[in-house]
């Protein structure tokens, strides 16, 4: 572009003729460029604005009414009182104190795991490959098909861990309907689902660790704990902080697993933000509280993602160095 | 895998001087060994306990509803009861599920990877006014999960008359901001040269990006339309509030369905619905594990 630019103006003394025309036709390409531009992403922006951006200030809007969603009105405007509610409903406050509980528990775990089965599989070995498709095959397989297999060998007709409990001569355990073994199975099965998620993050970020490090390391007399905890686990912090936030933000997102393992049940144990709103919303039509508590998670949400966008910016420049 | 061959061929072609290992003791042989073994012992209990539950899952699916749920247990089925999958086909339109699934799964895949390819192309490539601004805002739109919006969203669906159907379960799937930022990413690794060349050769921006870049491009469409696919294939919770009616059940909806109904007793049907809904999923992902694997790794940057 800007060569041929260049081109034209130091031979422009020379060759008289050319030049108003190519001025004009270049500028034509351009505004085809700009048409064509605002085209190619127009399916995307309006899809967006449609069914994302404009329902989002919708959110917001109905969470200072009473909305109901199935007769559609809008109802009366409340001011501030669907949020002052919620900070006063026990329901709401349990289903925030079990995200925090699920966020504190199944976040770190997950991470410890699957950096400890990445470290196990950093140097390649025979079987290295079938070894981390088979330990990362849960984070790919449907939900809820996953889910109702964790139900069966839960359950405590025919499950198998009963089973074996049963065995030892312990009386078996209702592990989906009773305090506080519920949370305590649902945290299980994510921790069991994501971990290989994990793994595969920390496998990346472990690869890209120069091998000469490790050399040398061994040369002075490092044994592969010590070089793990001392060259691996420093160099992975970004890749731990990322996980970290991903991991909040999935967790503050889960349903599928409550829906399927345990309704919310027993009494309310389980039930997490989204399965309040999703209650409130769609059993209850409590639209405006459904929406207050919407644009709280939102807060949240954009919190973390805030960090989640700085610590990824620190990851890059240490990445490129 | 390289260096592993390399170290083999090494070890084989220093045979004569290694000699003298093969005069240690046998319990320094099992001391060099331990920690090899060590690590395929806990590599082999970790995939019992994370890959166990699915062999458990389709072992099950062949068991009849009395022996799943007898004690003890059973590893391999006494009788195989391989009608249990003609039989779920009768319990529930299974057909009509899988149906729905494909073409909701294949349909919102296809949509994702046109709308992002062309958005990506157009800001990592061309020049128009607004296009950082765009951009910004999208990625903006990036930190809202999806999960925030959804009670209005069902609503708009209903008002536009699209619960329960095909449109409804397609159409707000498609555009994918994720998308959109990694073929902008792609397409700006790449040098401008041979693009340069054809505009010059006159081509216009959809010549430039039908013949040229998107060809370019195939190793990262292949990338996002596995994790595309499988993402839809997996979806539950928009599928869940958008579709009552169970013409439009996807697999996922139809096996919650299932569950809810039938309850304990019949956990053999249960994972043969589990094993059909995991199956496609677990092709793509054998077929693909490359691409998969290296996405998500690489979809970070």
């Amino acid at each position: 572009m800007q060569s041929t630019v260049d081109s034209t103006s130091s031979t422009g003394a020379t060759a008289v003729v050319p030049r108003p025309p190519r001025v004009r036709r270049r500028r034509t390409t351009e505004e085809q460029e700009g048409r064509a531009g605002y085209a190619l992403i127009a399916p995307t922006t309006v899809l967006l604005a449609v069914f994302y951006l404009y329902p989002l200030v919708q959110t917001v809007g109905y969470s200072f009414t009473t909305w109901n969603p199935a007769t559609g009105q809008t109802g009366d405007f409340v001011g501030l009182s669907n949020f002052t509610g919620l900070f006063q409903n026990d329901e709401f406050l349990r289903a925030a104190g079990n995200t925090g509980i699920y966020v504190l528990v199944v976040v770190p775990i997950t991470m410890a795991i699957g950096l400890f089965f990445a470290a196990l599989l950093a140097q390649p070995f025979r079987g290295r490959g079938v070894y981390r498709a088979l330990l990362f095959v849960p984070y790919i397989a449907p939900i809820v098909g996953s889910a109702l297999i964790f139900s069966f060998i839960l359950s405590p007709l025919g499950g198998i861990v009963n089973g074996a409990l049963t065995s030892l001569g312990v009386a078996p355990i209702g592990f989906l309907n009773s305090e506080p073994w519920a949370l305590i199975s649902v945290m299980v099965f994510s921790i069991w689902q994501g971990t290989g998620y994990a793994m595969i993050i920390f496998s990346a970020a472990l690869t890209n660790i120069p091998q000469s490090y490790h050399e040398a390391a061994t040369l002075d007399g490092a044994g592969p704990i010590r070089r793990f905890f001392s060259i691996s686990l420093p160099l992975v912090v970004p890749t731990l902080g990322f996980l970290a936030i991903t991991g909040v933000i999935g967790a503050l997102q889960v349903f599928t697993q409550v829906y399927i393992l345990t309704q919310g049940g027993p009494l309310q144990s389980t039930e997490t933000i989204l399965y309040f709103i999703y209650q409130q919303g769609f059993v209850f039509f409590h639209g405006g509280t459904a929406s207050a508590a919407a644009v709280l998670l939102l807060i949240v949400g954009i919190v973390v993602s805030v960090i989640q966008l700085r610590v990824l910016n620190r990851r890059d420049t240490i990445e490129l160095t | 895998m390289t260096e592993f061959t390399a170290g083999a061929t090494a070890r084989r072609t220093a045979r004569p001087a290694v000699r003298t290992h093969r005069k240690r003791p046998f319990s320094a042989r099992l001391r060099l060994a331990t920690p090899s073994i060590l690590r395929h012992a806990i590599l082999v209990l970790g995939v019992i306990l994370f890959f166990g539950p699915f062999v458990w899952m389709v072992l099950t699916s062949f068991k009849s509803s009395a022996e799943a749920l007898s004690f003890p247990p059973t590893f391999l089925p006494k009788v195989w009861h391989f009608d249990n999958y003609t039989q779920i086909f009768s319990v529930a339109p299974f057909g009509t599920y899988y149906l729905n699934s494909t073409i909701v799964s294949v349909a919102s895949t296809a949509g994702q990877i046109v709308t992002s390819l062309a958005a990506g192309f157009a800001f990592s490539r061309l020049k128009f006014r607004g296009s950082g601004v765009i951009f910004v805002i999208l990625l903006a739109a990036l930190l809202v999960p999806f999960e925030v919006v959804f009670t209005p969203l069902i609503s708009l669906l209903s008002q536009f008359g699209w619960l329960n159907s095909y449109q409804g379960l397609i159409v707000p799937n498609v555009p994918s901001i994720l998308g959109v930022f990694l073929f902008k990413q792609f397409f700006e690794s790449f040098p401008t040269e041979i693009e340069d060349a054809s505009r010059v050769d006159g081509a216009g921006v959809w010549r430039r990006m039908w013949s040229v870049v998107t060809p370019m491009a195939t190793p990262m469409i292949g990338a996002f339309a596995v994790l595309s696919f499988v993402y839809n294939w997996n979806n539950f919770f928009f599928q869940f509030l958008a579709v009552t009616k169970t013409d439009f059940f996807t697999v996922p909806i139809g096996l919650a369905q299932l569950q809810s109904t039938n309850a304990a007793e019949s956990f053999n049907l249960l994972m043969a619905g589990s094993t059909l809904a995991i199956l496609p999923v677990f092709v793509v992902f054998i077929i693909f594990q490359k691409q998969i694997v290296s996405a998500m790794a690489g979809g970070l940057r």
